[in-house]
């Protein structure tokens, strides 16, 4: 494991979710399930996170929120969706403002579908994440090299 | 002799020729070769008479006597002058005081001094060689300057009649005026040269003739002429109690009175000509005229603050500060005025948007500081003083071209309008940021210079003084601070606006920086070889307050920050991106969002002015009060006690003792903390969140996840909003790195802080030249704190001072008792503020290392990647040091109290872990509030204390 798996800052987005999914993001957070200790950060800020967590569906007015926060992320970076609605817009997917799931706008690395996602479900999917992190870090590395 | 002739003689002729000459190309010529003999006719003086030391020359009788007439027709005529205008413009307070003036002088020639013969009429010592300097390129300096200047300004005002000539003759006519100040020995001379001085600012302020141009010109006017008629009023006194009226004479015989009978007659004069110097330098109550001053064009106002009018003014109170220390009241009376003004016009200075006000209030709090450094009157406090008025003169006078010069191409003088000037004046606003950071921040030499002054009020035990100085500085560095932010911003990478700059004005912005830099660098040079000789001729010895190796490192800093300011900033090669707008950017160049309503809104902020704690409205009329007060308490005083008060020795003088002011120890230091401080820092860092985790419950991270996470932002894509941040980030991590380097040598604390302070600048403006709101609120959030805490640092040191006799760290080791003993009120204040300064709720403002943060991470906002790898390592370094100061409260002589050291800083660390977990945050005006209630209580209780207990026991 490099240094970038063992210190993944995240970013979590709420997209119309029914805020099911965030409050177990948050709970991840808390002593039950403590993700701490794998290093993990809540930072709220995209240019320094390297997970982008996001719940919910994507819709037309939040579509370009979630491709801003995207493209403001610095490589390398992993895009996990959280819940059935962030995979594919679950029960939300016929109304008339959904989009649909977050892989509509940018693409997605990790889907964790649950309604609402469980937090070891979260963790799971964070981690799975780390793997392709690991893997694009050394991309990135490799083309930092050649680019010299 | 024809040196000081010509040097007197030249500006003369320039001015008679300016008011012949009327075409554009003859006054160019003849104000550029003028100003060029100015200038090499002064270097010329100062390399013959910087060997001599102090010279007198008596005049022969046959140009004695006509120079004395020549005196009395020059004092008539200005105030036959001002009593014309007076009665044109039916001011009846001013053509009063004319009058007052006119009979004085008359009955003085004609009654007082008839046949009186003066031994000598011209003194020559190295402060006039210093002050000759100054005038003479300073002042010619700003001449060529204006000849760009007021062409772009007739330009702008066409519909005005063209009044140039005058203009220039009355520059060139207050260098001479000034240049006879300096020179003469004389006090009918000086007075006479003080009143043209008084009289050319009256006309130059009121040159645009507007109403608000004649209604400032006359406040100038009736307050100059009260500290005119208060000279001529100690003249008299002098001559009608047959004191002598040769200053260096008079001087010598004031300074030997202490304790004779003969002190009370100096009492009263010396009161006068330190009022008289006092309202010339602009003190409170008297500040509103010089910024009243600011209407006249910008040249003018340069040449008032930086090399002439109240230059006269701290002139003669340095010439006064000998007798100052055997008249405790006049002295009282000096120093709490110029601390109050100090610390009014600093507070001031944050309330003003208007860049050339806000110039005019430094102007004040720095005579303010200078006068409270004569008042003072030991050598040290007059060394500091010195270099105040040098530093001031070139810096301030850059200042004043740049903003000139920013003010015809932006047309307009407001600070904010000045936003992102870094890159539509990319030239220009280099040179100012280097005059900013001139005046106000270490390693550069005002602030070097305040450290001498910090040192030498401590020394002799200046309670008010000092706290007066702690928050007055604390004050300077949110004014500065922001302003340099608005400069710094880069957003749309917009075109230079500054090819229309004429060649005139950057050849003298160019000068006035050099001289800056060089004076900053040459800084130990200019001591020995000008300033200790005059100190010695006057005081018979004196040592440079700051050692030798501290000014070279603090030059060599200097030199640093200004090749990287016009070396390589804006430089580096980056991927640029776009900032964070929280939401939908319209278009990143702009700062444009999309709208709640879906239409494009700017993001704009805009600096913080605090009016309603220090506004004009609130401070104004208390400092005024309390200031004009002081005055009449130490005139009355003077006036009635005479001779019944004893001189006073000072109660309290320490001879500073430097152990450990070595370069190669600092060298050796900062290799030190290069390991100490972030393996220590990054442990201490993981040490803090596994504790703040176990007391939520949780297991937490790794001990060692802070290394993790700076290897991971090293390993991050490089991108950045623009390609000055990661220098300024770069440079604030070696600052820290030097401070600390400079702690673990052993060398000075105060320095320690100063680079500390230098470190959190940079820091500062990496937030602003993102131009990012989120940053911006940080880093204006950060500023208010760096003002928060810096009093009780200082308290720090100067508790270090008192307690244990010295500034240097290494001189813990030698004391018997540890710090905590005598400063342990101070230890308290310094753990309050220290949760400020490791950011910990409830006080992590600016930003902070938890989720909750509501500012998206404020300062640290746009910094990604291995900038914020710098960042990480800063703070780590960062926090080693403050928990190396909390340690250095326990350290003695004994080996073994570095343990118990060690364990108070471990278990101080704790404590802030613990209030971090346990406070919520507050707003920053409690921030500020409970830091400067602790600090004040704390600091004055401890420090005052402290003074007793020396003197007492």
């Amino acid at each position: 494991m490099s240094s970038v798996s063992k210190s993944p800052w995240v970013i979590h987005y709420d997209g119309s979710s029914c805020n099911g999914c965030d409050i177990e993001v948050l709970a991840a957070l808390t002593p039950l399930y403590d993700v701490e200790r794998f290093g993990i950060i809540n930072t709220g800020n995209p240019k320094h996170a390297d997970i982008f967590l996001v719940t919910g569906s994507v819709n037309e007015q939040n579509i370009d929120v979630v491709k801003e926060i995207y493209d403001q992320m610095l490589e390398p970076k992993v895009v996990v969706a959280c819940g059935i609605c962030a995979c594919s817009a679950g029960i939300f997917h016929d109304c008339y403002n959904i989009i649909g799931g977050v892989d509509e706008a940018i693409p997605v690395d990790v889907y964790v579908p649950g309604c609402a996602v469980r937090p070891e479900a979260i963790i799971d999917g964070v981690v799975q994440g780390l793997a392709i992190l690991e893997e694009k870090s050394k991309k990135l590395a490799a083309s930092r090299k050649k680019g010299r | 002799m024809e040196l000081i002739v010509s040097l007197v003689g030249v500006p003369c002729l320039a001015a008679l020729l300016m008011l012949i000459a009327r075409a554009d190309r003859a006054r160019d010529a003849i104000t550029v070769i003028s100003a060029v003999c100015i200038g090499v006719l002064s270097i010329a003086f100062a390399a013959v008479y910087l060997k001599e030391g102090a010279t007198y020359i008596a005049l022969p009788d046959s140009c004695a006597n006509p120079l004395g007439l020549a005196c009395f027709f020059v004092e008539i005529a200005i105030g036959a002058c001002i009593l014309a205008y007076a009665i044109r413009y039916k001011r009846m307070l001013a053509a009063s005081l004319a009058i007052v003036q006119i009979v004085i002088a008359i009955w003085l020639e004609t009654s007082l001094l008839d046949g009186h013969a003066f031994s000598t009429q011209i003194r020559i010592d190295e402060l006039t060689v210093i002050m000759v300097l100054i005038i003479g390129i300073v002042g010619s300096g700003i001449c060529v300057y204006a000849l760009g200047y007021m062409k772009d300004f007739q330009r702008y005002h066409a519909d005005c009649k063209d009044r140039r000539p005058v203009f220039f003759a009355l520059m060139f006519v207050f260098l001479g005026a000034m240049f006879t100040i300096v020179f003469s020995d004389n006090m009918l001379l000086i007075y006479a040269a003080w009143e043209v001085t008084t009289l050319c600012s009256f006309l130059l302020i009121g040159f645009t003739k507007t109403g608000e141009a004649i209604d400032n010109a006359f406040r100038q006017i009736v307050m100059n002429m009260l500290g005119g008629i208060a000279f001529q009023a100690a003249i008299v006194l002098a001559a009608v109690n047959g004191l002598p009226l040769v200053f260096s004479e008079f001087l010598m015989a004031g300074a030997l009175s202490a304790d004779t009978a003969a002190a009370g007659l100096f009492a009263v004069p010396i009161v006068l000509l330190a009022f008289a110097g006092m309202t010339k330098a602009a003190q409170m109550p008297f500040h509103t005229w010089l910024l009243g001053a600011m209407v006249a064009p910008t040249p003018t106002s340069a040449l008032l603050h930086s090399s002439t009018m109240v230059k006269a003014g701290v002139f003669l109170l340095i010439k006064l500060s000998p007798l100052f220390l055997v008249f405790p009241i006049a002295s009282g009376m000096v120093v709490l005025v110029g601390g109050l003004t100090f610390l009014f016009s600093s507070f001031l200075a944050i309330s003003q948007s208007n860049a050339k006000r806000v110039l005019a209030y430094s102007t004040i709090a720095n005579l303010g500081l200078i006068t409270a450094c004569a008042g003072v009157g030991t050598p040290e406090a007059i060394w500091a003083a010195i270099f105040l008025v040098i530093f001031h003169a070139v810096a301030k006078s850059l200042l004043f071209l740049c903003v000139g010069t920013a003010e015809h191409r932006i047309g307009s003088r407001d600070i904010e309008d000045m936003d992102e000037l870094f890159e539509r004046m990319p030239r220009l606003a280099r040179f100012m940021m280097l005059g900013i950071m001139v005046m106000f921040i270490a390693p550069f030499g005002m602030l070097v210079s305040k450290w001498a002054a910090l040192s030498s009020f401590a020394a002799t035990g200046h309670v008010v003084l000092l706290v007066l100085l702690a928050f007055g500085s604390a004050a300077t560095f949110m004014f500065w601070g922001k302003w340099l932010g608005k400069l710094a911003g880069i957003a749309a990478h917009r075109p230079s606006e500054e090819v229309k700059v004429s060649r005139a004005e950057w050849t003298a912005i160019a000068l006035m920086a050099a001289l800056a830099v060089a004076c900053c660098i040459g800084m130990p040079f200019i001591s020995s070889s000008s300033v200790e000789p005059y100190l010695a001729g006057v005081y018979g010895a004196a040592a440079p307050v700051i050692g030798f190796d501290n000014m070279a490192i603090m030059g060599i800093v200097s030199a640093f920050i200004v090749a990287v300011i016009f070396g390589t900033l804006g430089k580096a090669k980056k991927n640029i991106v776009p900032v964070y707008m929280a939401g939908i950017t319209v278009d990143s160049s702009k700062r444009t969002f999309k709208g709640s309503f879906g239409q494009a809104r700017e993001a704009t902020s805009r600096n913080w002015y605090l009016e309603g704690i220090f506004g004009e409205k609130r401070l104004d009329k208390p400092a005024t009060a309390i200031t004009a007060a002081v005055l009449v308490v130490g005139i009355v005083a003077s006036v009635f006690t005479g001779a019944s008060v004893d001189a006073a020795s000072l109660s309290l003088y320490i001879q500073a003792v430097s152990l450990h002011e070595s370069a190669f120890a600092t060298l050796a230091g900062i290799v030190a903390f290069l390991v100490i401080g972030p393996v220590l820092g990054c442990l201490l860092a993981g040490v803090d969140r596994i504790v703040s985790a176990r007391m939520q419950g949780r297991v937490g991270p790794p001990l060692l996840q802070p290394y993790y996470d700076v290897r991971k932002l090293i390993a991050k894509d490089d991108a950045s909003v623009n390609t000055v941040e990661g220098t300024y980030v770069t440079m604030a991590l070696v600052f820290t790195l030097i401070a600390g380097g400079v702690f673990f040598g052993g060398g000075n604390f105060l320095m320690c802080v100063f680079l500390v302070t230098l470190s959190a600048l940079f820091f500062v403006l990496a937030a602003y030249s993102s131009r990012s709101t989120y940053a911006e609120i940080g880093a204006d959030r950060e500023i208010l704190q760096v003002m928060s805490y810096e009093p009780m640092i200082l308290f720090v040191a100067i508790g270090m001072m008192l307690a244990v006799g010295t500034f240097d760290v290494a001189g813990l080791f030698q004391s018997e008792l540890p710090m905590i003993v005598a400063a342990w009120p101070i230890f308290i204040g310094l753990l309050f503020v220290l949760t400020i300064k490791l950011r910990k709720s409830p006080f992590d403002l600016s930003y902070s290392h938890h989720a909750h943060q509501e500012l998206v991470k404020g300062v640290t906002t746009e910094m990604s990647g291995r900038t914020l790898a710098k960042v990480e390592v800063m703070h780590w370094c960062e926090n080693v040091l403050f928990m190396a100061w909390i340690a250095m409260f326990f350290i003695c002589s004994e080996p073994v109290s570095v343990v118990l050291g060690a364990i108070a800083a471990v278990l101080v660390y704790l404590f802030e872990i613990w209030i971090d977990n346990n406070f919520a945050r507050v707003k920053w005006q409690a921030c500020l509030k409970w830091a400067w209630i602790v600090s004040l209580v704390a600091g004055f209780v401890n420090i005052l204390g402290l003074v007793l207990y020396i003197v007492f026991m």
